[in-house]
């Protein structure tokens, strides 16, 4: 698993452990809004950390549609090269 | 300490905002195009104030100056007053489209742009916090010749009441502030005559203050204050009675 993949998992976790919420198995075909205690700020915490983590930002040019941690980030991969 | 950022502060009410809450124990950044003097003597007398220069309405600046004002801080961000804004006379068939494009950058997505660039450092930082936004009695009640920038204050409600929405599950409240006619650089090219019909319009037989208008951002910032959210506080004397 890249590096990137690892930082999307682990940010994901912290976000929901945040909130005090037991924390599911996270795989990367987990979808953020179904499988994963999170709302859309939570997914908005999620892309703001990212940003800063990573300085990455794949939605400069506008918003990309995903779903799944596995289509995050193919998004952040994408952005990085 | 908690650090609020206000737009426009270098001069009325803005001017008058940073100045109450510095009063107020909060540690303070502002922004503006130019420095005035009146500024520069606060920052240069105050540790707990800080200036920088950016444009309004400019989304790069503005998260220039989010992050730069920040780190300057040094202490969590809990609140943003937008201030900034520009007002325009003319009626709207003859008001140049360049100009009523330029009042909405500055009034209407200036507002914007700093609301998103401040949600973001609280979500960052996974805190409460708060956002007022200064409205204008102009917004709901419109006035001859101030089209565009009636629709940017009326503009400037709508953004407070999505964001209210959107951002309550994170205690975040977003509140407007919408002042009556202010004695303040912004109303001094009212004529002598408009001035006076607004005066006996208004119950309170005067126009406001700045000091009329500052207790409630205080207000609105602190704890007592928590579950107030999406709302447009009218402060003018009683003349949209």
């Amino acid at each position: 698993m890249s590096n990137l993949a690892d930082i999307i998992l682990n940010e994901t976790r912290q976000i929901i452990e945040n909130k005090a919420e037991v924390c599911p198995e996270i795989t990367v075909e987990s979808e953020f809004l179904v499988d994963l205690p999170m709302d859309s700020l939570d997914l908005a915490t999620l892309i703001v950390t990212l940003e800063l983590t990573t300085g990455i930002d794949p939605f400069r040019d506008g918003f990309k549609t995903f779903h799944s941690i596995a289509e995050l980030i193919a998004l952040y991969e994408g952005a990085a090269v | 300490m908690k650090h609020i950022m206000v737009t426009g502060g270098s001069r009325g009410l803005g001017l008058g905002i940073v100045i109450h809450l510095l009063n107020q124990g909060y540690k303070v950044s502002t922004c503006s195009r130019n420095k005035t003097t009146a500024v520069d003597d606060l920052v240069n007398n105050n540790e707990h104030v800080k200036w920088f220069q950016c444009e309004v309405g400019n989304a790069e600046q503005t998260a220039t100056f989010v992050k730069s004002a920040c780190e300057w801080a040094e202490v969590p961000l809990w609140g943003l007053i937008n201030n900034a804004g520009i007002a325009k006379e003319g009626v709207l068939a003859t008001f140049p489209n360049v100009e009523s494009d330029a009042l909405l950058q500055v009034n209407l997505n200036g507002a914007l742009y700093f609301a998103r660039e401040v949600l973001r450092v609280f979500l960052r930082q996974n805190t409460a916090g708060r956002i007022i936004n200064i409205s204008s009695i102009i917004g709901s009640r419109g006035y001859t010749g101030l089209a565009a920038y009636s629709a940017s204050k009326a503009g400037l409600d709508g953004l407070t009441r999505a964001l209210a929405r959107e951002n309550g599950r994170r205690n975040i409240t977003v509140n407007s502030i919408a002042p009556g006619y202010l004695d303040t650089e912004m109303s001094s090219t009212l004529s002598d005559k408009k001035r006076d019909q607004i005066i006996r319009r208004t119950p309170m037989h005067r126009l406001g203050t700045v000091a009329d208008i500052t207790p409630a951002i205080s207000f609105l910032l602190s704890d007592e204050a928590a579950f107030i959210t999406g709302q447009t506080l009218t402060i003018d004397g009683g003349i949209t009675n």
